[in-house]
């Protein structure tokens, strides 16, 4: 090919390579980028290339880019002459066959169609492919790419990026050869400053004003160099754009190097990019043949070289006097400024440095003028940014969005929320120098200043998602750990600071840091940021500041509680299940002793764990199956069913006297000290249990005439039968409680009196109160509260129901409402404004209330209930929602659409969340939160009245039997320790002797669960519709267990 | 007035600070006259007392025994001095921390020895690494130096008289 | 064209300096003391050891003042609570990064980090020590390099490369991992390029670098002569 020295043979080139783009036969093009690779990309192109030779097929193979939508690689795409372009997902090489075979007959394997092109923007050119396919969504439908913007990515997954006619043929370089031809320098210099295009390598510096000051630097020799030494971890933008779009750099380069006044360009790439530093070598090598780069470019006489320089991946060479010191052939460390490249930079020579994402942006700019550029993004940020979206989401990738755009945009739109329902908790902008941003701060706009202002930067772009497996103070660590290992060294504050950050750091995770090690950490890192030489220490406290600022509880949890939420910390949890227990149940060793037939150490050593086992081996909501790791083989452990098995086998047998004996021996000598509990519900009577062990006279005082709360007055019994519940508080009152029924504290006891009978009270009266709502028909016959009607069924107590029953509301009160309703031969229907994955119920009560009968009606928010002439329910109205925005919850805001739906009924039950007593809460002067839970200390649950302690549902708002009782439990532990003055908790507990071997090659094995009644049959009557497991069936899920226990021991 | 009741630790250290403290000359008799020795090694009471108002701890906390003294010593006395290096920085003792203590122990007393066995009882059990005081204790005022010199000793306790509590004495190097 | 001069205030006091001038040679020059620890005169200065750092108008950033150049108008402020407390951090972090053992050092008493501690104030470290295992190079016949008192200031490879052109010493690995090495990783008594001349020792603040045979508190140094020989170079050049 000859350099191409006139417009002519510009254009004629530009004929042939859009002749390659479009051509007149089908086109198949993979996506073949690093991202593509990983996912087998290469194994499908093949497969393409031998069935079109075998077959003889007329058709043009082509590998391109990577398209942005990584999840769903490896990516194809087809299009048959006049036809749009047809993206195809996930492609395997066996689907290459029938794919072609689709083809010749004019089709698309419609299984694989992803989404389709009709026409396209590249910017610099305009291409129609063709219309068709109304089966097949266009591509700014599909939700990952719904209000994406590509001006930097204009081109990648279009074009083959190693044939420079298919650039060309798009419509490349001829930017570049306008600005020759104009020969106005300055004019362009004045496009890139009006279009306010900001440096997009993170420090956002006016990319106009740094070319200024190189144009109007006066030396023999000036160098411009693109910094592509993109290492921060999660982030791959300029790799998939270098691999997708090779040209489109060069030509920015040029266009920078003809205006500044430079002769010579230097891409410095990290040589962990092969991919990159290949398909450079091959672009510049095109660009040489065809007289785009060399001597006498275009035939303008302007002469420009590009060189690609690989750097050894150091981190802290994107420092841009480190990158020239390290061009130079020095080690790579910062040298302080100024004097500023643009004054001295490459050999002392004046220069220039951008990101290679701000040299992607110029061609733009310079076709389509800096009022179109300047349209996108927002008033101080202009254009589009590409951001590597990662982590937590379902939908991850490479996504250029105009700037400006919500972070919750990111996360809940593109990225389509949390994977299998994870809640989203925070997002990581900007790599390690960057910081995590909370979730209740989703709505800022990204852009530089924004994200400043929060603490973290913008960054090249990455974006890492953090849901509720992710430990906070673990992802400081984790980012100070890399920071730390790519650190010069050279100053100190960046090179000791961050070696004692990281010591500080690793001292918290592994459960014994202090708050003084905290006080250390922010002074360190404000130093840090304050003195250190460059950017890399500048920035890195970042993380942990954002990390202190925004999530300090998880540091409190770590340093006061010795606790990780997420459980990632290993030193800090027995296990994954044994973590995410309220009650911290040491899960692993009952299911080992169950599974060595040792039922009476196990139920021992569970009882003194739970002292609610059959309870809540029963209506548990179980978070630990949600952890257990045996999930990531099979199916999760069902612990709970186990847990029951255990818990009845002698609970309800005529050995209860023997069991209670050997639960009864663990209890300490009499302290002297009186303890007073409030509320007989599961917080009370945990907390009762361990303070009569711990040798405590405790008194449980309740308003209701028997104890048990909400498992004996709102769980239905076909859920948990009352006599289990029996044995239980039996177990109890022998530890020593005594219990005091048909008092209600604060009016026929009042505060003032516990306290001066009593040594110290525990207030767990939950939250009995219907939520207040003016719910208009509230007044009307045949309404109920779901607890007051739950309740009433619980006494046993006569509850006129019609025969068709409306449920409001879709937590487990309400699910319980409504089956209650059925086995009264009603019809029950549930009504709830969001959808149903977004119900709080227990997943397995809403599918057993839908196999017995229940109907739903999702979407649909209460507007009215309607009587009739004599006062009695005839009708509910609703109002159909449609869900909105993400609020910080993590779901959709549903949104009265205003149509209302009218549902005749007769009964109406209203289950839309209790609350606490307010009378007494300000009658007790007790300090409350805003929602009006009790104001307790996190950690010791004291209140802020001295020797008052609360928890549970009082304390947490309306919550679950578990979570209740681990607050009882931690309270009893708490209050002891402030009677006597001592942590003598860890006497309560004995060892117990038991195989310690963790299951070598766990063979597949199904799940047991509990047999179930015949929804026909259990819809008739309250018999328990859950049996329990049998002892054998018991056995083999316990043998199930992975010991995780034992495996993080031997990790440490 | 009340005496103020002085106490004075001897931790990992060589006794070179106690030699700096009574090498005050004739201070040492006026400091005498308003303040009490309660504890020490150049003292008799066996058993550390309660409510000391000033302690002096010299050393670096080398052994399980260093380390329940001086936990015990910070609950019963209102200021602590780190008394010299070896308090502050850890010092001379804190120069064998990088060798693993039973290779530590097997060079001291199997190989170097007569008595070419490593002694179980009657000795206490050495930590992995001999520590300053604040890794473990809360300490009040540092005063570094090997020694500290008597006047930096005399000028802190003096300060401490007037009821000042000063972090740093003026002038005060380590080494 | 000789250098221009501009006006500057140091601590509030109008002073002029040439416009080639570095804040640091600024203020020495009127007689005003910035502490220092990895800048020596007549060597490239690199702004490492964070100790100059001063506060100037106009700037949120504090800047080092042995690499910042002056220009007209500059107000400087060379000592404040923060810097005071900054400066001091230094100081801790260097003393818990090796171990400086000052009562066993040849160079007690005549260290420039002791005595920039007492300068500074510093009696004790807040930090865990890091009491890592270094080695003590002794193959040279004269010299010794204790890597247990190196801070990493760099004075003995810019002595080396700027005025005895040899390049022996550099700084390898990274981060908390930084060492001086001389030639390519060889002990100090094996490096082919060491003229055995000496100035790396005298440019040494601490006692990592040190001559043989002394015992401790006896290892005096004359970086001043460094200095001299610098300015009498550049007077030749």
């Amino acid at each position: 090919m000859p350099r191409i020295q006139d417009i002519s043979a510009f254009n004629d080139v530009r004929e042939a390579g859009l002749a390659k783009v479009m051509p007149p036969v089908p086109r198949v093009t993979v996506g073949m980028g690093t991202c593509g690779r990983g996912a087998g990309a290469e194994g499908v192109y093949h497969a393409f290339s031998e069935a079109i030779d075998r077959a003889g097929i007329d058709a043009v193979l082509a590998s391109v880019g990577c398209f942005g939508a990584c999840y769903e690689e490896p990516l194809a795409a087809v299009r048959l002459p006049g036809s749009p372009l047809v993206l195809l997902r996930r492609v395997q090489a066996n689907d290459v066959g029938r794919i072609l075979q689709d083809l010749s007959s004019g089709s698309i394997t419609p299984d694989l169609a992803y989404c389709k092109v009709e026409q396209w923007d590249h910017v610099t050119g305009h291409l129609h492919y063709g219309d068709g396919y109304p089966e097949i969504p266009a591509w700014d439908e599909v939700p990952f790419f719904k209000g994406q913007k590509k001006i930097v990515l204009r081109n990648c997954g279009f074009i083959n990026p190693d044939d420079i006619e298919e650039y060309i043929g798009i419509g490349g370089y001829q930017a570049l050869y306008s600005v020759l031809i104009d020969g106005a320098k300055e004019s362009v210099i004045e496009k890139v400053k009006a279009a306010k295009l900001r440096g997009r390598g993170g420090a956002g510096y006016l990319t106009g004003n740094k070319w200024e000051f190189l144009a109007k630097a006066k030396a023999d020799q000036k160098f411009i160099i693109c910094n592509a030494d993109e290492g921060d971890p999660g982030a791959y933008m300029n790799r998939n754009e270098i691999e997708g779009d090779p040209h489109n750099l060069l030509e920015g380069m040029l266009i920078g190097g003809y205006v500044m006044g430079a002769t010579r360009g230097i891409i410095y790439v990290r040589a962990e990019y092969p991919l990159v530093v290949h398909r450079l070598g091959r672009a510049i090598e095109q660009a040489h043949e065809y007289g785009l780069l060399g001597e006498n470019i275009l035939g303008r006489g302007f002469d420009f070289d590009i060189e690609v320089v690989q750097g050894a991946g150091v981190f802290v060479c994107g420092e841009e006097t480190a990158l020239i010191a390290s061009l130079e052939g020095q080690a790579g460390r910062p040298r302080p400024r100024p004097p500023y490249p643009a004054q001295k930079g490459l050999w002392g020579k004046p220069t220039n440095i951008n990101n290679v994402e701000t040299w992607y942006n110029i061609a733009p700019i310079v076709t389509r003028g800096p009022l179109w550029f300047a349209q996108t993004g927002s008033a101080k940020s202009s254009g589009t940014k590409v951001f590597s979206l990662v982590g937590r989401v379902q939908s991850t990738g490479l996504v250029e969005m105009p700037l400006g755009t919500p972070l919750k945009t990111f996360i809940y739109d593109i990225g389509e929320g949390g994977i299998a329902g994870r809640e989203i908790k925070a997002i990581q902008t900007g790599g390690a120098s960057g910081g995590c941003i909370p979730r209740e701060m989703f709505d800022t706009p990204v852009d530089y200043e924004n994200l400043a202002q929060l603490g973290s930067i913008m960054g090249s772009g990455g974006m890492v998602v953090m849901d509720e497996d992710n430990c906070m103070v673990d992802v400081a660590r984790y980012f100070i750990e890399f920071t730390h290992s790519e650190s010069c060294g050279k100053c100190i504050p960046c090179r000791v600071g961050l070696d004692k950050s990281l010591r500080i750091l690793n001292r918290i995770t592994e459960g014994v840091g202090t708050a003084r090690h905290v006080e250390l950490l922010d002074e360190l890192s404000h130093y840090m940021r304050e003195c250190s030489l460059c950017g890399l220490g500048q920035s890195a406290p970042n993380p942990v500041l954002t990390a202190l600022r925004h999530f300090g509880q998880e540091f409190d949890d770590h340093i006061v509680a010795h606790r990780c939420a997420a459980g990632v910390c290993e030193e800090l949890a027995l296990s994954p299940c044994e973590n995410s227990c309220p009650l911290h149940i040491n899960i692993p060793r009952f299911l080992a002793l169950e599974k060595e037939g040792r039922i009476e150490d196990a139920f021992e050593a569970m009882f003194l764990d739970n002292p609610l086992p059959a309870s809540t081996g029963r209506v548990c909501q179980h978070q630990c199956e949600s952890r257990c790791r045996r999930q990531t083989l099979d199916e999760p452990v069902n612990v709970r069913a186990v847990h029951r098995l255990v818990a009845d086998s002698l609970l309800l047998s005529d050995r209860f006297d023997e069991m209670a004996a050997r639960v009864l021996r663990h209890k300490l000598d009499p302290t002297g000290r009186k303890v007073a509990v409030a509320g007989a519900g599961p917080a009370g009577l945990t907390a009762a249990f361990y303070l009569a062990m711990l040798g405590h006279d405790v008194t449980v005082f309740d308003e209701k005439p028997a104890a048990g709360g909400m498992l004996r007055f709102a769980i239905p019994t076909y859920r948990l039968p009352k006599d289990v519940l029996e044995r239980e508080i039996e177990m109890i009152a022998r530890a020593g409680v005594k219990f005091i029924f048909n008092v209600r504290v604060g009016t026929d006891v009042l505060l003032n009196d516990l306290d001066d009978d009593f040594d110290a009270v525990f207030i767990a009266i939950g939250t009995w109160k219907q939520a207040e709502i003016s719910q208009a028909g509230r007044e009307l016959k045949g309404v109920y509260g779901a607890l007051p009607f739950l309740e009433a069924l619980g006494r046993g107590e006569e509850v006129r129901i019609g025969r068709k029953v409306a449920i409001i509301g879709a937590g487990n009160a309400a699910i319980d409402s409504a089956r209650a309703a059925i086995r009264r031969g009603a019809e029950a229907t549930v009504f709830y404004r969001r959808g149903r994955k977004d119900m709080p119920a227990i997943e397995e009560e809403t599918h057993a209330a839908e196999q017995e009968g229940t109907k739903f009606v999702f979407l649909a928010a209460p507007h009215r209930i309607l009587g009739d002439d004599s006062g009695n329910v005839k009708a509910i109205e609703t109002v159909k929602t449609s869900l909105g925005e993400f609020d910080t919850s993590g779901r959709r805001k549903p949104i009265p659409t205003g149509e209302i739906q009218r549902h005749d009924c007769d009964t109406v039950i209203l289950a839309i969340g209790e609350s606490i007593d307010a009378e007494f809460a300000h009658a007790s002067d007790l300090r409350l939160k805003e929602n009006g839970s009790i104001d307790v200390n996190r950690f010791t649950l004291e209140s802020s009245r001295g020797h008052f302690f609360a928890g549970g549902d009082v304390t947490s708002g309306a919550s679950n039997v578990s979570s209740a009782m681990g607050l009882g439990k931690q309270a009893a532990r708490s209050i002891d320790r402030q009677l006597m003055e001592a942590d003598r908790w860890q006497r309560l507990f004995s060892e117990f002797e038991y195989e310690q071997v963790v299951p070598e090659e766990p063979a597949p094995s199904p799940r047991h669960a509990g047999r179930m009644l015949e929804p026909a049959v259990r819809a008739r009557c309250q018999a328990e519709v859950v049996a329990a497991l049998t002892p054998e069936e018991a056995r083999e899920e316990a043998e199930r267990c992975l010991r995780c226990d034992l495996a993080a021991a031997n990790v440490t | 007035m009340k005496k103020l009741k002085v106490a004075t630790v001897w931790l990992d250290g060589c006794s070179g600070c106690h030699m700096s403290l009574l090498d005050m000359d004739a201070a040492i008799i006026s400091l005498a006259q308003k303040i009490e020795l309660v504890y020490g090694p150049l003292v008799d009471a066996q058993e550390f007392p309660e409510d000391v108002d000033v302690t002096l701890v010299e050393g670096a906390v080398s052994s399980q025994d260093d380390l329940n003294r001086i936990q015990k010593i910070r609950q019963r006395t209102h200021l602590l001095v780190a008394m010299g290096d070896c308090a502050v920085t850890g010092n001379v003792p804190a120069m064998r921390n990088s060798i693993p203590v039973t290779r530590l122990l097997q060079c001291v007393y199997a190989s170097g020895g007569e008595a070419k066995t490593i002694p179980s009882e009657g000795v206490p059990v050495l930590l992995k690494q001999a520590r300053p005081l604040r890794e473990f204790v809360t300490v009040d005022v540092s005063l570094p130096g090997c020694p500290p010199p008597s006047k930096s000793i005399a000028g802190v306790i003096a300060a401490l008289l007037e009821g000042k509590k000063t972090e740093s004495a003026a002038g005060v190097k380590f080494g | 064209m000789p250098p221009k001069n501009v006006s500057i205030r140091i601590d509030g006091e109008l002073i002029s300096a040439r416009e080639d001038q570095t804040i640091l040679e600024a203020a020495t020059a009127s007689g005003k003391h910035i502490p220092t620890l990895c800048h020596l005169a007549g060597l490239t200065p690199v702004g490492a050891c964070r100790v100059c750092i001063v506060e100037a108008q106009g700037t949120d950033r504090l800047l080092p003042a042995c690499t910042t150049p002056v220009h007209e108008g500059m107000s400087v402020t060379t000592s404040s609570a923060k810097l005071a407390r900054y400066r001091r951090m230094t100081v801790e972090l260097l003393l818990v990064e090796r171990n400086h053992v000052c009562s066993v050092c040849v160079s007690n008493g005549h260290c420039e980090l002791q005595s920039l501690a007492t300068e500074l104030g510093v009696t004790n470290v807040r930090f865990a020590f890091n009491y890592p295992k270094l080695d003590v190079d002794v193959s040279h016949p004269r010299y010794v390099l204790d890597h247990n008192r190196c801070i990493l200031c760099s004075r003995c490879v810019r002595v080396c490369a700027e005025l005895e052109h040899a390049h022996v010493w550099e700084v390898r690995s990274r981060g908390i991992h930084s060492r001086i090495v001389s030639d390519l990783n060889a002990k100090w008594g094996e490096a082919q390029s060491c003229t055995n001349c000496g100035k790396c020792v005298q440019a040494c603040p601490t006692g990592a670098l040190a001559e043989k045979g002394r015992a401790v508190e006896e290892m005096t140094k004359s970086s001043e002569k460094i200095t001299s020989l610098a300015r009498w170079r550049g007077a030749e050049a």
